[in-house]
């Protein structure tokens, strides 16, 4: 009975430290080791988030200015988040915004219209249109690192969830990035990165910083993506080890992973044969947001729709 | 002495005139951007609008009706904490802007999980209904024999059927999770409801009797709005994270097309024509054999509307919106488009550390010399999501003392509600604090401390115990609203139902907002935001866990849901229809 309350107690000293404690030792320590190795921690400086901080105030004070840029000054990155795109009135070179300027450099005299028309116009075939917008502007790959898993859907999802604090291009420098203790990772960074197994990136994905005691600022990505999605994530981080940031529309459209399948990992094609991703997968969704234990509403299926297509089917094959 | 006193003041007149003088003369002239119409004529506004817009007004928990085309704000009618969806009561027929019968006016309430009732003619709430726990309702849809809504679940992926005159409520599961079907609509023959399911990426097809999901169809990433056009033969789907707009073939249930339309499309608005091709005017035409030309979709990330022609099926047309667009509408005679904008970058006086947003109204008459011009453009209260608009006519005149010789309030009727919006709660601002994330126990109180960014909360999931006081710190630390970069992104964090009249908090950027209150209800609660911060603005959610130490851990299954229905606080006993759960509606 002493024992139990002693365990309690325990207990509950270790989760108060965990909800809290983002900074304990334990924590650092795990954050810090890869493949059971010590390593330097994958994050980036405080000067260089503070930096990267000011860039995107920069950005947004232009915005509201009326003038177009970007933060790592690669275009593309314009078309895709509709700042700087092509506007213009009647009367040439203005653009939509209180000062009636721009110089974005987009702009083309006599045309109200936006990129979309690029699309209107020559819409991708089949189901590729759903992708067209996000393809137009950003890498394609013809081959994946994760056997049953597509970087090219993934790409949508990083773009769209994990830029705030991994930053556009992985080097742990989103906008968000300065306000974060731990920093967050950069997950180009190949000397970490080729140690940390496929699981346990899923792992961190879909239950969250939390769910491994790592950082609660790590969301639990399980209550928004399904799980063939965070295989496709998977698949755009190890598409994009050690590419460093780009320094030209070339660089950016294609680049060169140094990432090695890691021998006896798992994969999306095989996770459901493994027995450690079962056991992971039963200890995240026990713990998850949004589930009721015998309803309908519970975690781990499949469903098709947005290209989302089984890992059986992916056509990409391995390098 | 006198003389030269009279000639200092005159010259000292003369020289504050001439300074006068100057600075207007300084001032530039102001410059009419080439999307506006700038007309000399000061007779644009009619005294009395032909039609009148209610719009669901978010955070400020009422309801705005506003003028058309003269875009007067007439009054605001106090609802609830955060409402989203509008729908006539009447039946669906005359397309998004239904068929009105002027007499009812139903609102859904993602804060508090319910659907408030108004009266058209007294221009008052009269009922609320509480939708079951857990739930989350996003958006609602009127049937077409005007007796009963169907609703979505987004926080917990189940969908509703309620019979409107007893509250009685069919709730079914959509799973797997993570699934959130957030906009619904439903066929204009009543046959069927189209949802889309969020996480899923399809679109739900429901039958409306029995009750159930018969099919999912895959779509774009990310769909959001489901519309169902006039003839019931097609359903339009903007789907945000593909930039098109799917359409669904309703008779064999199938994609029949997909077109490339803008980046970040949110929402879909239709016209809708009577069988002889004019205007439709509710209860004067038929509503049979009504069609629609065009259906215009927002672009939230393009800053754009575009319009797509039913005819070709393909984009013919994008209006420059500014800025931001969320939700759209049509007004009732489909002479122009209400863009609802998210942001109102650098346009407008600054009024305090938050944004207005704003409506935009342009010219949708291709004939008319301003044809895709702003007509109107004027900061609104709130946070608006969707509007609908309806022919002025349908709301009489009571204003000369006919409420007591008529039968507009009679015995017996539901009382006119107008509850609060703020119980149980204590809220202030203080300046920005940077303590990390997390819970910690001071004297007693449980503080929250909680990130908001472009797109989430740090931490993602809080618990605490039932009875605990909490004390829930709220700062906004985005640099650059994700994705979008307006400057001006402000934030908001409610945590629906019991503690939605509690929270409902406004997070600008720079200060730190705090709300204390009591966790006497156990279950699971999501957390939501309240201002459209950006296109992932939905998946901006945490969720607050009440757990009962005697009944362990909260989760969907297990919570004191029945008790959190009442809304304790809000309303008294008897002032409120508890939506019962049954099956098989």
């Amino acid at each position: 009975m002493k024992d139990d309350n002693l365990r309690m107690y325990l207990i509950a000293i270790t989760s108060l430290g965990i909800m809290w404690g983002c900074s304990s030792a334990f924590a650092a320590e795990k954050r810090c080791t890869a493949g059971g190795e010590k390593v330097e921690c994958p994050t980036q400086t405080d000067a260089q988030v503070q930096q990267a901080a000011k860039a995107f105030e920069k950005e947004t004070d232009d915005y509201g200015k009326g003038k177009g840029g970007s933060a790592y000054g690669i275009a593309p990155f314009d078309y895709l988040t509709g700042v700087g795109k092509k506007a213009s009135s009647e009367k040439g070179g203005f653009t939509d915004t209180k000062t009636g300027k721009t110089d974005s450099g987009y702009g083309t005299t006599g045309s109200l219209r936006t990129e979309l028309w690029d699309r209107v116009k020559n819409p991708t075939p089949g189901a590729g249109v759903y992708d067209q917008w996000v393809n137009n502007w950003s890498p394609k790959f013809g081959e994946t690192l994760v056997a049953g898993a597509d970087p090219i859907q993934g790409k949508t999802y990083y773009y769209s969830y994990c830029i705030a604090c991994h930053g556009w291009t992985m080097h742990g420098d989103g906008p968000n990035a300065v306000d974060l203790n731990p920093r967050p990772r950069t997950l180009t960074r190949g000397a970490y990165m080729q140690k940390k197994t496929n699981l346990e990136l899923f792992n961190v994905i879909k239950g969250g910083g939390e769910s491994v005691s790592l950082s609660s600022s790590m969301p639990t990505w399980g209550n928004v993506l399904l799980d063939q999605d965070i295989w496709n994530v998977i698949a755009f981080i190890r598409a994009m080890q050690d590419v460093p940031p780009p320094k030209s529309v070339e660089d950016y459209l294609h680049p060169k992973s140094t990432f090695k399948p890691i021998k006896g990992d798992v994969d999306a094609l095989n996770a459901s044969k493994s027995k450690d991703f079962k056991e992971m997968q039963e200890l995240v969704e026990s713990d998850m947001p949004g589930r009721a234990p015998g309803s309908e509403l519970t975690g781990g299926g499949f469903v098709e729709g947005g290209n989302r297509i089984n890992a059986s089917d992916v056509v990409l094959k391995v390098k | 002495m006198q003389g030269k006193f009279k000639f200092l003041m005159a010259s000292a007149l003369s020289a504050s005139c001439l300074m006068l003088g100057a600075a207007n003369a300084a001032d530039k002239p102001e410059v009419i951007p080439g999307w506006q119409n700038a007309s000399a004529e000061a007779k644009d506004s009619p005294l009395h609008d032909p039609m009148l817009l209610y719009a669901a007004g978010g955070v400020d928990g009422a309801v705005a009706v506003i003028g058309l085309p003269s875009m007067r704000t007439y009054r605001h009618i106090a609802c609830g904490v955060d409402l989203h969806e509008v729908s006539f009561g009447g039946n669906n027929r005359g397309n998004k802007n239904g068929t009105p019968d002027g007499k009812f006016l139903y609102v859904n309430d993602k804060g508090s999980n319910t659907i408030c009732e108004l009266n058209l003619q007294t221009g008052f709430m009269d009922r609320i209904i509480a939708m079951p726990f857990p739930y989350g309702i996003h958006h609602i849809a009127m049937s077409t024999d005007g007796k009963f809504l169907i609703s979505t679940g987004e926080y917990t992926g189940k969908m509703a059927k309620t019979d409107i005159a007893t509250g009685k409520t069919e709730v079914i599961d959509w799973g797997p999770s993570p699934s959130a079907p957030d906009y619904v609509d439903q066929t204009r023959d009543g046959k069927y409801a189209f949802s889309n399911n969020y996480y899923h990426s399809t679109v739900g097809v429901f039958t409306t009797s029995p009750f159930k999901l018969i099919k999912e169809i895959p779509v774009g990433k990310n769909p959001h709005g489901v519309d169902v056009n006039p003839e019931s033969t097609l359903a339009v789907v903007a789907d945000k994270l593909s930039a098109t707009m799917t359409v669904i073939d309703v008779k064999t249930l199938t994609v029949k097309k997909v077109i490339p339309t803008c980046a970040g499309p949110l929402h879909n608005a239709m016209d809708v024509y009577n069988k002889d091709g004019g205007s439709y005017r509710a209860g004067i035409d038929s509503d049979q054999g009504l069609t629609s030309k065009y259906v215009y979709e927002s672009c939230f990330v393009a800053d754009a509307n575009v319009k797509v022609s039913y005819a070709k099926l393909e984009v013919v047309d994008e209006i420059p919106t500014h800025y931001r667009t969320g939700h759209i509408a049509v007004s009732a005679d489909n002479s122009y488009v209400i863009s609802l904008n998210k942001f109102s970058t650098g346009m407008f006086s600054p009024t305090g550390i938050i944004f207005p947003i704003n409506f935009e109204m342009w010219d949708a008459r291709e004939k008319s010399p301003t044809y895709g011009k702003t007509l109107k453009i004027q900061p609104v209260d709130g946070e608006p999501h969707n509007s609908k608009s309806i022919m002025s006519y349908l709301v009489k005149d009571w204003t000369k003392g006919q409420a007591e010789t008529s039968d507009l309030l009679k015995p017996g009727m539901n009382p006119i509600l107008d509850p609060a919006h703020r119980v149980k709660t204590k809220r202030y601002m203080i300046p920005k604090e940077n303590t990390a994330p997390g819970i910690k126990v001071v004297n007693g109180v449980k503080e929250i401390h909680m990130k908001a960014f472009s797109y989430g909360y740090i931490p993602r999931q809080v618990r605490v115990n039932k009875g605990d006081k909490v004390r829930i710190f709220a700062t906004n630390i985005d640099k650059a609203a994700g994705i979008t970069k307006n400057p001006d992104v402000t934030m908001g964090l409610t945590i629906y139902g019991p503690y939605g009249t509690r929270t409902n908090m406004d997070l600008p950027r720079g200060v730190t907002a705090v709300q204390e209150f009591v966790a006497d209800i156990a279950g699971e609660y999501e957390i939501f935001c309240t201002h459209f911060c950006g296109p992932l603005h939905l998946e901006m959610r945490a969720t607050f866990f009440v757990d009962d130490p005697k009944k362990g851990p909260s989760n969907l299954a297990n919570g004191e849901y029945a008790e959190a229905q009442q809304l304790p606080g809000l309303l008294e006993e008897g002032q409120i229809t508890i939506a019962e759960r049954v099956k098989g509606l």
